[in-house]
């Protein structure tokens, strides 16, 4: 379950994009554990986060944080997506103030996120690195739709969403701002970037000579 | 997932928001277009449902039986794993690692997720994989991974026959492994991966060493993969619930 894991596209992409979030262990502390959850998405949403949501409520597009918030239950993994280093890096801060006990993760360049830590005064647990997509690659798109779908680990965002997203902001029915939105909506979680989904369908539209006013 | 023919209003509206594009059109009775869903794809992730775009609310999930539940199960981050209680996938792997312990000093993870991103995997493929890694020999898979749960041999990575068909969005087959042992397993699932009808993404966790090193990802690099510069990184804030050993 590295739902966060194996984001693809260029490292200048993915500068401004980390997902910081928490989870309790199973049979080990999660008893009690939705009040440590529920403070841990109550300190993110502090930092202006691009995107928050927990798997078993969704994302703040398509319910209100408050809702995220209020139903973190001990089974939760809560989630919220940075488009800045200092604000992840204020927001780490704060969690690690709080002293919940329960696990924090975050998702970016290894780079990046070492020095955040750092700054944060966390140090380094574990960490898991992604070694590529590997078997039948010919069964997938261009990388440039892989680059919006990965950013969903449980595959929710499908590779035709994506395409007619492009196809509706070319034929003006979408604005980019819409679309990206439209994108985020399937990832329950709440850890796709639309911050960052914006600046690819920019970056694609422009590549087309597409104007959107 | 299934499609309510007689509320179907063919507006299409659906079709792109289907994970496997396995939606497509026929004519009903009437001679009216209305949507049906290859169930055979289909692997009950609900995305199309829960997207609310169906004009006709056409669009149901009958509860499904043994063995075609094992679809929504790893597909539908809203169902929990009833072995682990963990929703998505179902492994927590390296995210609670600071509480649990699960990967040592001199250890690595190693996963394969069968069928991301976004084609599917077919237990099939799954199960050749699993195999191709036990044949190497004394390689425990995760127990707490219910990939792991569906094998009636974890010591050859056999999975029940039941299974076999059936279809899911993706699926992790997960391991610890000596550092030492990192090679031989990138090695055979370099020559499998060859062999079967969808892609896996790769995955490598290492407990972070003395000097702030990962000697897993050097040991990959060594193999001649290229790691990617994002990743994950749990950043130690967890208590723990075991005696943290001291780095030989």
């Amino acid at each position: 379950m590295s739902h966060t894991l194996h984001r693809r596209g260029a490292p200048g992409s993915l500068k401004n994009d980390f997902v910081l979030f928490a989870m309790s262990a199973k049979k080990i502390n999660e008893a009690g554990s939705s009040v440590k959850l529920k403070r841990f998405l109550e300190i993110v949403s502090k930092y202006g986060p691009v995107n928050m949501g927990d798997m078993k409520t969704g994302n703040r597009f398509i319910t209100s944080p408050e809702t995220i918030l209020g139903n973190a239950q001990d089974t939760s993994i809560v989630h919220g997506v940075f488009d800045n280093r200092e604000s992840l890096i204020r927001a780490l801060k704060e969690v690690k103030e709080a002293d919940l006990g329960i696990s924090v993760i975050i998702s970016g360049l290894f780079d990046d996120v070492r020095e955040c830590c750092q700054q944060a005064g966390v140090k380094r647990h574990t960490c898991e690195t992604s070694l590529g997509i590997w078997g039948k690659r010919e069964r997938l798109p261009d990388e440039e739709i892989l680059n919006f779908t990965t950013m969903c680990g449980h595959g929710q965002v499908p590779f035709n969403l994506v395409k007619k997203m492009i196809s509706d902001i070319k034929d003006g029915r979408r604005t980019v701002q819409e679309a990206a939105e439209e994108l985020a909506k399937p990832c329950q979680c709440g850890i796709f970037n639309p911050k960052r989904a914006a600046a690819m369908l920019d970056e694609i539209l422009c590549l087309w000579g597409v104007r959107v006013s | 997932m299934k499609v309510d023919e007689t509320k179907c209003v063919g507006c299409g509206r659906c079709v792109v928001y289907c994970t496997m594009g396995a939606i497509g059109f026929s004519r009903d009775k009437f001679g009216r277009p209305c949507a049906s869903v290859n169930q055979d794809e289909c692997v009950d992730c609900g995305v199309c449902y829960r997207a609310d775009i169906c004009t006709g609310k056409a669009l149901y999930e009958p509860k499904p039986e043994w063995p075609r539940s094992v679809r929504g199960t790893f597909s539908n981050p809203l169902v929990e794993h009833k072995e682990t209680r963990v929703p998505g996938r179902g492994t927590e792997e390296m995210k609670t690692n600071d509480i649990t312990g699960r990967f040592k000093f001199g250890e690595a993870g190693m996963a394969i997720e069968m069928g991301r991103p976004g084609t599917g995997a077919r237990f099939t493929d799954i199960e050749k994989v699993a195999m191709a890694i036990a044949s190497l020999g004394g390689i425990v898979f995760e127990p707490q991974n219910p990939i792991t749960g569906l094998m009636i041999d974890k010591t050859a990575g056999r999975m029940n026959p039941e299974v076999l068909n059936e279809k899911v969005l993706s699926a992790i087959i997960e391991m610890t492994v000596p550092l030492k042992r990192v090679p031989e397993i990138i090695d055979v699932v370099k020559k499998i991966t060859k062999d079967i009808s969808t892609v896996c993404s790769f995955d490598l966790t290492c407990k972070v060493h003395e000097g702030d090193t990962t000697p897993a990802f050097d040991y990959a690099s060594k193999a001649g993969l290229m790691l990617t510069p994002n990743g994950k990184t749990n950043v130690g804030l967890g208590r723990p619930f075991f005696v943290e050993e001291e780095q030989r």
